[in-house]
């Protein structure tokens, strides 16, 4: 680059400072998007995959057969590392006053297994001459204020038995506390996992107990062959076979990746495209202005490439400017973001690393904005026919086109309406950007917001019309007559019994992991949602079963299945439905099928409370519940709705900093198109003043011109926005959840308002501008 | 084109006054005196052309009669309004009541019509009549081209919408800057002419040119340089504008 044009550009810029600084910031907070949140993203997954190869994590969990031979199986495929067995079985816990769900996974005592291994954070690891003694998972240590020392109950099938805890642990499998892929986001007072001597645990499981076979892999052979593999552990007597990055924590935080990995691409993809349109707008206006300028260097004999080169350097002197400012607060907030990400899942490694090809790639974002917006007009630049350049502004006055002629027969509207209607023409460029700023600025606001309202949409869903009940209470199978003490209860309103059966179901050689729940035919406990939109009821004979099944097992409505209980039990089943339900994908019979499938009976109470009944009368109740003899777990629903309103309400935040965002990214590409207008116009906008038209009145013009676009570009940016939501929440679509995009009119309302009161703000450096125009001067000139 | 004369009644008006008026630009080395203690009375209903070569301050004191730049000291009263001292918006109004600007480049909104391009100045200062457009564009000899977009326009015709915008708001003096300086003799005469017709309605008319063939056509001329009136002569029987030529 010539020095002269380089001491030029920087000139140019320097009197264009705050539009291009618009452009540089904007390509800023696009860089530190994509730095910080695609960074975070990388450090989370070597952060959780540190913690899985530090604590031996099983590539592969086998469950069921004899777990001698399914090792053995295991042990001669070629690539394992290693092989452990070990017993899992739930079972209701009993935590100071609480009584949950929980789960107790058999260790062997005296030393870490060789695959997964537990870490222990606080007290010892499990002791052979101590057979009592427990681990407790780290989750429910902190949420119950677990420590070394203190006791709890576990119920064996038959009595409550004490176990006394040795020490708090973290575990690969229990990142994310997840009972099941249906129970993805449990309450945390709902379960707890414990680690417990083998021999204790297979005691403590009873009947419900399954042997599991864990297998490790060699690096090299890790990802290969997995389908031969899960085959041959099946041959070897296996029920199901669950790959790692099926297994329900795996399977949650990888949800929560794909969110992040979509923040470290998708958003910063906006900015920089808005961007790269205001860097456009500016540079064509530019270029515009210095017609005669160009005219007479190529005129000199000027290479047409120097040109070319000399505006594209205001581009990517901008766009790199802002990447290299991103670059630097990407870089610092990487840090904070893994940090603040990793304490908050209490993932027990942290790994914060910089990767320079993301920062590479961060600074050829901003290089790529500057050759974007610039590389249009430059070309034009270099292609301008220098005599016709030389005569000025001759050329500048263009014909009316249809719409300027239309709108002109329109004599009845007021003539500065019809100057509005004229000048989203007049500029198609100028309009266009500002159409794409309100697009861009509502799809970044939609997708982000239409996430949580999506969410919220699903919770309501879940727990409004397909979970109706209120509680869930464990009972033991051996009490009499809870039911009728159940109803008792004050504030009760209903009472059906329940029957919950951990199975896998299976088919066409493929097994899916799941409950079978069993209601009364006529239940009002529950919802069945059918894909269609309807309702339906549960059938006689065979079972209904949430949607993903169809793609798991590869079956269709009418097809034949098989239904594996914990006892060894199988049978087969009748698919007789799919449905439609939010969270997990389950299975569900009439007690009577359930019974005749899996041999287990009634084992749990739903109930319903009074409508009417105030908050404090529930507790009240579900104390009550909690001490009934028979009772040996509560688990409430609405407890667990306020735990996910608790996760939504992060969310807003989220939300709330999106729609800023959105804002100022509408803000940035309207405020240089609105600059544009008036640098465009100042000799007409200088003559109505001269004439004696207050500011006002001008601004009024400006604001219609700029809000009408706006607002034509707001239904695209609705549709736009709605699109990405959608897609953004496809990604996540899988058999745990399956979320239907839910827009309501107050969201979409918050986002136009935003980008309308973006599009206002702009006015105000615009009629600074005008304010400003020194009349007497541009009203001699030549319009440039 | 239609009779001018018979369209208004003459009443002399857009008086003007300065005393000691001045102007300075820039500071240091760069300062420029573009007015350098400034006297002159025109006289309402007069049509009086400014001379002077380049940066003589002639365009400055048209700007500063206009309203449009303040002064940094002396007195001036335009129309019987002392613009001494007024705040911008007092000069906002004082611009759309008392005067009309006919710029060299027209400066017309390339998205409106002719019409529209008057009716938008009535619309937007509250003063005219929009029903009267069609008469003002009929007089300046556009009747046929009401509806028609400035790129539709002879530099000629935009000059003449530009007059007629100038006239829209019945000014007491209309200020033309280099009015023909875009424009060929033939187009440049129709415009004097436009003017002259201007000025017969009664109202003062004050001209800036290079051109010194145009001051026949003035009641008085006045010559400036380095920011002063050098020399101001009445002439006893002005041309008509048809006669002028260069």
């Amino acid at each position: 680059m010539h020095r002269i044009l380089l001491t030029k550009t920087r000139r140019d810029l320097r009197r264009r400072l705050p539009q291009f600084a618009a452009v540089a910031v904007t390509v800023m907070v696009g860089v530190v998007l994509f730095i910080s949140s695609y960074e975070a993203y990388q450090n989370l997954r070597a952060s959780y995959d540190r913690t899985y190869a530090r604590l031996h994590f099983a590539d592969v969990t086998a469950t069921g057969g004899d777990p001698r031979q399914v090792a053995a199986a295991a042990r001669h495929m070629s690539g394992v590392s290693a092989v452990s067995s070990r017993t899992q079985g739930d079972l209701p816990l009993r935590i100071g006053g609480d009584k949950l769900l929980g789960r107790v996974v058999g260790l062997p005592a005296g030393a870490q297994p060789a695959v997964d291994r537990v870490d222990v954070t606080s007290g010892r690891y499990l002791d052979p001459g101590d057979p009592t003694g427990v681990l407790v998972e780290s989750h429910a240590a902190k949420t119950f204020a677990l420590s070394p020392g203190d006791r709890l109950r576990a119920f064996d099938g038959s009595a409550w038995r004490t176990v006394t805890v040795r020490g708090i642990v973290d575990s690969a499998e229990y990142l994310w506390p997840a009972r099941s892929r249906q129970d993805s986001l449990d309450d945390p007072h709902s379960f707890a996992v414990i680690f417990a001597p083998e021999a204790t645990a297979r005691s403590l499981a009873g009947p419900g107990a399954t042997s599991q076979t864990l297998v490790r892999f060699t690096d090299d052979a890790r990802g290969s062959a997995t389908t031969k593999r899960a085959a041959d552990l099946r041959k070897a007597g296996a029920v199901d076979v669950t790959p790692r990055s099926e297994q329900a924590s795996v399977a949650t935080l990888k949800e929560d990746l794909t969110g992040f990995q979509q923040l470290g691409l998708t958003f910063p993809l906006l900015f920089l495209a808005a961007a790269a349109v205001a860097a456009y707008v500016l540079i064509t206006r530019l270029v515009l202005s210095e017609r005669k300028v160009i005219a007479t260097f190529l005129a000199a004999g000027a290479p047409r490439r120097l040109v070319v080169r000399h505006y594209l350097s205001h581009g990517t002197l901008a766009g790199t400017a802002g990447a290299v400012a991103g670059l630097v607060l990407g870089t610092l907030s990487t840090d904070a973001v893994t940090r603040a990400y990793t304490s908050a899942l209490k993932v027990p490694d942290t790994v914060i690393e910089h990767r320079w090809p993301v920062a590479v790639a961060g600074l050829v974002f901003g290089l790529l904005v500057g050759l974007a917006g610039g590389i249009a007009p430059a070309l034009a630049a270099s292609r301008e026919a220098p005599a016709e350049a030389m005569r000025g502004d001759g050329g500048t006055l263009k014909p009316p086109g249809p719409w300027s002629r239309t709108v002109a027969r329109a004599h009845g509207l007021p003539v500065v309406a019809r100057l509005t209607l004229r000048e989203l023409t007049r500029s198609r460029r100028r309009t266009l950007a500002t159409m794409t700023g309100t697009v861009l600025s509502l799809v970044l606001v939609l997708a982000s917001v239409g996430m949580i309202t999506s969410m919220r949409s699903l919770v309501s869903v879940q727990y409004g019309t397909v979970q109706q009940e209120d509680a869930t209470i464990t009972a033991d199978i051996h009490a009499s007559g809870l039911e009728s003490s159940l109803r008792k209860v004050p504030g009760v309103a209903r009472v059906e019994p329940v029957t919950t059966v951990a199975v896998i179901v299976s088919a066409h050689g493929r097994s899916y992991g799941t409950s079978l729940t069993g209601y009364r035919q006529d239940t009002v406990m529950h919802g069945f949602l059918t894909p269609g939109g309807g309702t339906t009821n549960l059938p006689a004979r065979g079972v209904l079963a949430g949607r993903a099944i169809a793609s798991r097992l590869d079956v269709r409505v009418g097809d034949t299945v098989t239904v594996a209980s914990p006892g060894g039990v199988s049978r087969q089943a009748r698919l007789a439905g799919l449905l439609d339900e939010p969270i997990g994908t389950s299975v569900y019979a009439t007690d009577a099928t359930t019974h005749a499938l899996t041999g287990a009976g009634v084992n749990s109470y739903q109930l319903r409370f009074d409508r009417s009944l105030p908050e404090h009368a529930r507790d009240d109740a579900r104390a009550t519940i909690s001490t009934m003899h028979g009772v040996v777990a509560y688990t409430d629903a609405k407890a667990l709705q306020s735990q996910f309103d608790k996760y939504l309400g992060l969310f807003w935040l989220f939300a709330g900093a999106m729609l800023v965002l959105g804002a100022i990214l509408a803000l940035t590409v309207i405020y240089v198109t609105m600059t544009v207008n008036v640098a465009e116009r100042t000799g007409e906008l200088a003559t109505l003043r001269a004439a004696g038209v207050p500011l006002r009145r001008i601004a009024g013009i400006l604001a219609t011109e700029n809000l009408t676009a706006t607002l034509l570009a707001v239904p695209v940016g609705l549709v736009a926005g709605a699109a990405a939501a959608w897609e953004a929440l496809e990604s996540f679509s899988s058999d745990m959840f399956h979320m239907e995009l839910t827009l309501d009119w107050g969201t979409l309302a918050s986002a136009v308002v935003a980008v309308l009161a973006a599009s206002l703000l702009s006015q105000i450096p615009a009629i600074r501008m005008v304010r400003g125009l020194d009349i007497a001067r541009v009203v001699r000139e030549r319009a440039q | 084109m239609a009779d001018v004369r018979a369209f208004r009644v003459p009443a002399p008006r857009g008086g003007v006054r300065l005393r000691g008026v001045t102007k300075t630009y820039g500071t240091g080395d760069a300062r420029l005196n573009a007015l350098d203690g400034v006297d002159l009375d025109i006289e309402p209903g007069e049509l009086v052309v400014v001379l002077g070569p380049s940066g003589s301050g002639k365009t400055t004191l048209l700007n500063v009669i206009g309203g449009i730049e303040c002064p940094d000291g002396g007195e001036l009263t335009v129309a019987g309004t002392t613009l001494t001292g007024r705040a911008p918006r007092e000069l906002v109004a004082f611009r759309r009541d008392r005067v009309g600007f006919v710029f060299q480049f027209f400066n017309l909104v390339p998205t409106l019509t002719a019409r529209e391009n008057v009716e938008v100045i009535v619309e937007l200062t509250g003063r005219g009549q929009r029903a009267e457009v069609p008469g003002l564009l009929e007089q300046v000899g556009l009747a046929d081209r009401m509806d028609h977009f400035p790129a539709q326009l002879s530099g000629g015709q935009q000059q003449r919408v530009s007059i007629a915008r100038a006239l829209a708001t019945d000014p007491d003096l209309l200020l033309a800057d280099e009015p023909t300086g875009a424009l060929d003799v033939a187009t440049g005469k129709t415009v004097l002419n436009l003017l002259q017709e201007a000025n017969r309605q009664g109202r003062g008319v004050l001209m800036v040119t290079h051109n010194a063939s145009i001051a026949s056509m003035a009641h008085r001329v006045i010559t400036m340089r380095d920011g002063r009136v050098q020399s101001m002569e009445r002439n006893a029987e002005p041309a008509d504008a048809a006669a002028v030529s260069w």
